[in-house]
């Protein structure tokens, strides 16, 4: 929001002593977030009063006039000027030449053949408006020869302010709200608002609420006999400063108040009222707002109707129909409070949000209808001195929000801000900004101003906020906290993720990454593979939740296989599974197709490695039942701890590999994290070492048409005391290479020991059926 | 008999300095000592020699095979002993190393500080009911952080949480005051993608809960954490801020590390950078977690860490992030 501190000093008194330029530092500190200060007209020198005393056309140019201006030096000048405005007598700007504009500096230069010593300038040339029509039209009693910036807030500072900082803070959406601010900051007298006062011994307007849940509050006045529609200089430059256009008086006077006040208003031609309902629209209906689109209206959307007809948008737009015309002399005043919920959904829901609806959803204090009314009255009157009042100020207001009040005890006080405070203290704090107080022995009776209490005061803790913000958050020692060392419960996966993390970072050369929660749809689609799990509300893409980590990070293998030929990669993430947040651990192993052994392999190896050096447990892989169509039938894997399923060892199947890159193998492992975490570590037990020397024997034992696991279990079921433990050595094509390590407590083995170990062990191979290399 | 030992150890000592193999060495030893040597046969031939003789070539033979062996010895020792370095050892294979995700390793970082302060890690879930995202936490009904443009709902009636705060409620509940956590975690706002703006993004939380816990309090975890992290001295301040669940409420800024404060693009000329959201625990959010506002007090924090992390990290695009893409996260080596 932007906030003109010209207008800001009409509210103070005193407003002189206040540094203009750096009280913004210590507002943001105390107030709201202040994004930019800028200082307005200096970008012009030399720009006085002048009138037009003859105008000629320019002999060379269709629209061109040469003119003879007086600006109050002894001769008149000799000015070219293109605009179509001129006429004798005008009186306008004009910039001398020597004088500035935009850091240009202007000089007499010849236009078509004819010397302009100087230029008469437009507003927006001034950049006090966007008006460039023509040549400003300055009032008759400006002085001829004055600096311009005499007569008109030229010179001013713009503020603005984060409209997110004041999301809370309806009172701050107006002018008004900020001088109260300033003054609490710097201890100056806020100004009273001049109002017209109406004396309701007229007749009251035909208002009607339906729900008074969704008005709380409708204010209007008719107003007859306005003939001047001429809006003055000093609003015009306000309004454009602060953002607004400027349009015709009346309608011009309810943005000001807007903007002084914080309150929307709408100015209708009384010519068209008949009667005012606010009530909800029906579904579907339309209606054509302002700005000449055609809207489309739900059964929410709250309306303002005139003899049973839509009028406008409550809190929102206006319609056609009501607009201000050329020959209005009468109009309604309309000033209401609205649902600031209602009005925030209609906005959405219509896709338009205005000044007025942003006022609106922040939750305005209905208790100021009625002063914006008398305000815009006051202030038409400045420009209307024959204007008459042409109806009661009526007001539909069923449910009057009161001043509600909150004890604060002092003791609560002193523990927040860590200090005791003099009374005085909180109640200067307290009463700059509105607040009433009462000071007792323990604690302090508060009454919360209306303009507060719609959304922002409510219990106690808000009252310390605003003596914290005021007495000043820099004047806070930071203080450490006591020293308490009871022991806490602590959760322990957050630990434990970084555990593994870092294992698999560091051990394996693995990257992780972080990939979205839900699925990548194109690439499912892609893949031609069908999720139906939790999805996202209001999206058609990427909506479907993930439920296989492995399988979401397909997207992410895919786009780093334009990169990489190999590469491993893992993310601990959340799926969602029967309705579930789960931890998964997911492990994505890629290299060429013929490396699948390989990797495949070292998979095995990784989550054995991770559950040995974590937990000090044996994993065991068993076949797995595949879960998921897309992943190899054959080498699916589901991988144990203590006999229970903690994951899986997965293959991409080949058609769906081929489709995310070509000739290559991926490998996935997913561990339920989860159930990781809940493992205990198994207890770590010194092993006695035999005095006596082991001797290791080497086998190599070959299989036809049998796997590894075959011999395993012909290995099993030898026994021998002398076997302290074997390991699969080296495979080489059917040639399985097993190493035994023998040994014995009391003894060192003997040739003999060895050999009847060895005959025993061959025997028992062949007689199993496999052939050893003897 | 004499002369001969001589001239033989003289011939050792000439051969043994051109030999520089084991292998050599050894040939050498067996040639010259070994048992068909000339010395061997000398000590053999003494049998035949007379008493005196034997007496006085007996022991001179033997020294003198002594002494050739120990020579000999002695240049064997030399050559194992000596390095015989024949490599490239210039030679210099590049590394291969794996990475942790930015946020992981700031994440780590910064828990790592909290837990200096006492406090412990706690994690919540990502998707969450929509009672603990905004209910419990004293965000209204018509609140327009519930509306779909920043939330994602779902279509089971949960939601993926809007922020980490979530994890205050869950605290609560589980572990009763007093209480010092902070959880990181990923939050989800429905936003769409720009070089600035995710909508999977990571926060921490931080919640203390105690009896007589202050403003002052929360300004000192605030300092010291920020200043920890950057390992500067970094200035914080307060502001009045909004949030449902404190009050009152702050926003706390850093003093920009860029410029030092004097104002730059990155600050917005300010001088200061928007770090963290904080407060004072609003009374209904304690009530909701079944504490007694009226007992205890306690503030809570929270701040962006993919914020943190980018510009801890200097890293430009937010999307960057979520892509995995090996290129850009490979430089994250563990700290």
């Amino acid at each position: 929001m932007l906030i003109s501190c010209n207008k800001l000093k009409t509210h103070i008194k005193n407003p002189e002593d206040i540094d203009w330029l750096n009280i913004w530092q210590t507002f943001t500190l105390r107030t709201a977030e202040v994004e930019n200060v800028t200082k307005k007209g200096t970008n012009f020198d030399n720009v006085v009063v002048a009138q037009i005393k003859e105008c000629e056309p320019h002999p060379n140019s269709d629209h061109m006039h040469t003119l003879k201006v007086d600006c109050g030096e002894r001769e008149l000048i000799n000015v070219v000027c293109g605009a179509p405005n001129v006429r004798v007598g005008l009186k306008t700007a004009y910039i001398k030449v020597g004088g500035h504009i935009d850091n240009m500096e202007i000089k007499a230069k010849p236009l078509r053949g004819i010397l302009s010593n100087g230029m008469c300038c437009s507003g927006k040339e001034l950049g006090i408006s966007d008006n460039h029509d023509g040549i400003i039209e300055l009032p008759d009693d400006y002085k001829i020869g004055e600096d311009i910036k005499k007569y008109l807030p030229i010179e001013d500072i713009i503020v603005e302010i984060d409209n997110k900082s004041l999301t809370n803070r309806p009172d701050l959406w107006g002018h008004y709200g900020i001088a109260r601010e300033i003054c609490a900051i710097t201890s100056h007298e806020l100004l009273p608002l001049e109002l017209l006062e109406i004396n309701n011994n007229l007749t009251d307007l035909d208002i009607k609420i339906n729900d008074d849940n969704l008005c709380y509050r409708y204010t209007g006045l008719k107003i007859d006999n306005i003939t001047n529609n001429n809006t003055p200089l000093d609003m015009q430059i306000f309004l454009y400063y602060v953002g607004m256009r400027s349009i015709s008086l009346l309608v011009d006077l309810t943005n000001y108040l807007m903007m002084e006040l914080g309150q929307p208003m709408h100015a209708f031609d009384a010519r068209v009222v008949k009667n005012i309902e606010v009530g909800l629209a029906n579904e579907n209906d339309t209606f054509e707002t302002l700005d000449g689109v055609e809207r489309k209206l739900t059964k929410d959307t709250l309306m303002i109707k005139n003899g049973n007809e839509y009028f406008g948008i409550a809190g929102i737009m206006g319609g056609l129909d009501s607009e201000i015309l050329n020959d209005t002399t009468s109009v309604f005043i309309e000033s209401a409070c609205f649902n600031a919920a209602n009005i925030r959904k209609s906005a959405i829901n219509l896709g338009l949000r205005t000044e007025a609806s942003a006022r609106y959803e922040k939750s305005l204090d209905p208790n100021m209808t009625d002063v914006a009314i008398k305000r815009l009255a006051y202030l038409l009157k400045q420009e209307n001195k024959e204007m008459h009042i042409a109806s009661n100020l009526t007001d539909i207001y069923k449910n009057p929000l009161k001043e509600s009040q909150v004890n604060l005890d002092k003791k609560t006080l002193e523990l927040y801000m860590g200090q005791e405070l003099d009374d005085n203290l909180v109640k200067n704090i307290l009463e700059s900004l509105g607040f009433t107080i009462l000071i007792k022995p323990d604690s302090y009776d508060v009454t919360i101003p209306t303009f507060r209490a719609t959304k922002d005061i409510k219990i106690k803790e808000d009252i310390i906020e605003e003596i914290a913000r005021i007495y000043g958050l820099e004047n806070f020692v930071p203080k450490p906290l006591k020293l308490d060392l009871t022991i806490v419960e602590h959760e322990t996966v957050y630990n434990q993720e970084y555990e593994v993390k870092r294992l698999l970072a560091t051990k394996f050369n693995m990257h992780e990454v972080n990939s979205y929660i839900w699925y990548n749809t194109d690439l499912l689609k892609e893949l031609n593979i069908t999720k139906k799990n939790v999805s996202l509300l209001g999206k058609e893409t990427n909506n479907i939740l993930r439920d296989d980590l492995s399988l979401s990070l397909m997207s992410i293998v895919k786009e780093n296989f334009k990169n990489y030929s190999q590469f491993t990669l893992f993310e601990i993430g959340t799926v969602i599974k029967n309705n579930e947040n789960k931890r998964i651990l997911s492990i994505i192993l890629t290299d060429n197709e013929k490396n699948i052994e390989k990797i495949y392999l070292e998979a095995k190896s990784i989550i054995k490695y991770i559950f040995k050096m974590l937990k000090n447990k044996n994993v065991n892989f068993t076949d797995n039942i595949n879960e998921y169509s897309y992943y190899d039938v054959n080498l699916g894997k589901i991988i144990n701890i203590d006999n229970t399923k903690i994951g899986t060892l997965n293959v991409l199947a080949k058609n769906y590999t081929n489709k995310i890159s070509k000739k290559k193998a991926i490998v996935c492992i997913d561990i339920d994290f989860d159930k990781y975490v809940t493992l205990t570590k198994k207890n770590l037990i010194a092993k006695e070492v035999s005095k006596y020397p082991e001797v290791e024997l080497d086998y190599t034992i070959i299989l036809e048409n049998k796997k590894y696991t075959d011999l395993e279990k012909v290995l099993n079921t030898f026994q021998s005391k002398l076997i302290r433990n074997y390991v699969l050595k080296e495979v080489y094509e059917n040639k399985y290479m097993i190493r035994y390590v023998l040994g014995n407590e009391y003894k060192t083995l003997e040739q003999k020991d060895l050999q009847t170990f060895k005959d025993r062990f061959i025997k028992h191979i062949k007689d199993n059926g496999l052939n050893i290399i003897e | 008999m004499e002369q001969k030992l001589n001239e033989l150890k003289e011939n050792l000592k000439a051969e043994l300095k051109i030999a520089t193999k084991e292998a050599d060495l050894l040939n050498i030893k067996s040639t010259y000592i070994g048992k068909k040597s000339e010395i061997s046969l000398l000590l053999s031939n003494l049998k035949d020699m007379s008493i005196e003789d034997k007496k006085i070539y007996g022991s001179l033979i033997n020294n003198t095979k002594k002494e050739m062996e120990s020579i000999i010895n002695n240049r064997l020792e030399e050559l194992e002993n000596k390095s015989n370095i024949t490599f490239d050892d210039t030679i210099d294979y590049p590394i291969n190393t794996g990475s942790l995700h930015p946020i992981t390793i700031i994440a780590k970082e910064i828990t790592d500080i909290l837990k200096r302060m006492g406090f412990t890690v706690v994690t919540g879930p990502e998707m969450e009911s929509e009672y603990y995202n905004f209910e419990a936490l004293n965000v209204p009904k018509d609140h327009p952080a519930r509306d779909m443009q920043d939330t994602y709902f779902l279509d089971n009636g949960m939601l993926l949480r809007t922020q980490t705060s979530d994890n205050q409620i869950h605290a609560m509940e589980n572990y009763g005051a007093p209480l010092r956590i902070c959880a990181p975690g990923r939050v989800f706002r429905n936003e769409d993608l720009d070089a600035n703006h995710e909508n999977t993004f990571f926060q921490i939380e931080g919640m203390v809960i105690d009896k007589g816990v202050s403003i002052e309090n929360l300004l000192y975890v605030m300092q010291n954490l920020l200043r920890e992290i950057f390992q500067e001295n970094v200035l914080v301040r307060l502001r009045p801020g909004f949030f449902p669940f404190t009050e009152p409420s702050y926003e706390m800024d850093m003093s920009c590390l860029i410029c030092g404060g004097k104002g730059c693009p990155t600050c917005k000329n300010s001088g200061w950078i928007e770090m963290v959201g904080s407060g004072m625990i609003h009374p209904n959010v304690l009530k909701a977690g079944g504490i007694n506002p009226d007992e205890y007090t306690g503030f809570a924090f929270g701040f962006g860490l993919t914020r943190l992390a980018m510009m801890k990290y200097k890293i430009n695009d937010i999307r960057v992030l979520n892509s995995g893409d090996i290129r850009y996260l490979k430089e994250f080596n563990i700290n």
